[in-house]
């Protein structure tokens, strides 16, 4: 039986995942995938919470609208600085992006 | 929409959820970087699988278009012109220690969230409401009641790819 606790438990075992990864990674790319996991899991929940409300409304799919939108744009973005601080510092390795510690 | 399925939905769900669980793992774990982007892309497809399963048709197919289509297919570009000539270098050794703490953290939260869900379960609904959610319905919503947040979406998408562009452009 499939029910709305089976979607939060899913979704809570990606952002488990999505925070391994954002914890322990070293690559910039890396931790890119986890913010995009843990975005993902949320997406998942907004969904099963309005499919499960009575009476339904699209709300919940809205949010997941700009949701999948504003991480595109993140995406796009995140790539460009680490395109930059590959060209400024040959290694995409956050633990020597060092440059502005005092 | 109704949505028949020759399979009952649990093992669907059951098969969603492993692939979409083990293809995430895969992405952050596979030692090739292009594989991992690989691992992140089955991923969204299954996630994409779940939004058909909730009766979200359109945003299964923003999922597979956006995501799929395009993060994916910037991260593997990005990948290739960052990659080294000796190919991505191995961290494995040094990650030892931290990852056994970020594991400890990451499956605590985890549990935990999973925990209270099952704890409050009974207090939630148990099956959807029959009434159906038609996805015209996505549009008008979209354009009626939240006109303003649409049009700032917009506007933030533009100033990110005017930015992102600027990031990348190489100055000579």
């Amino acid at each position: 039986m499939v029910t709305l606790v089976s979607y939060i438990v899913v979704s809570a075992a990606l952002l488990g995942i999505g925070i391994y990864g954002l914890s322990v990674k070293r690559n910039a790319i890396r931790i890119l995938f986890a913010v995009e996991i843990i975005v993902n899991a949320a997406n998942i929940n907004f969904a099963a919470f309005t499919r499960y409300l009575n009476p339904p409304t699209v709300s919940g799919q809205v949010i997941v609208f700009y949701s999948i939108a504003a991480s595109a744009m993140e995406a796009a973005v995140g790539l460009a600085l680490i395109l930059v601080a590959f060209r400024l510092n040959n290694s995409i390795d956050v633990r020597k992006m060092d440059k502005l510690k005092g | 929409m109704e949505v028949t399925l020759a399979v009952p939905p649990d093992v669907v769900f059951v098969i969603l959820a492993t692939i979409t669980l083990l293809a995430a793992i895969l992405a952050l774990q596979a030692k090739e970087l292009i594989y991992g982007a690989i691992g992140l892309g089955i991923s969204f497809i299954g996630i994409a699988g779940f939004f058909v399963l909730l009766d979200a048709p359109y945003l299964a197919m923003l999922q597979i278009a956006i995501y799929v289509g395009a993060v994916v297919v910037l991260i593997l570009f990005t990948i290739m012109l960052v990659r080294r000539e000796e190919g991505e270098e191995v961290t494995e050794k040094s990650e030892r220690g931290e990852g056994a703490a970020g594991l400890w953290i990451a499956g605590l939260l985890a549990v935990s969230i999973a925990g209270i869900a099952a704890l409050a379960g009974p207090n939630l609904a148990q099956t959807p409401p029959n009434a159906e959610l038609p996805v015209s319905e996505l549009g008008p919503v979209l354009v009626t009641q939240y006109p303003v947040p649409l049009v700032i979406l917009a506007l933030v998408l533009s100033a990110a790819l005017l930015g992102a562009l600027m990031l990348a452009k190489v100055e000579r």
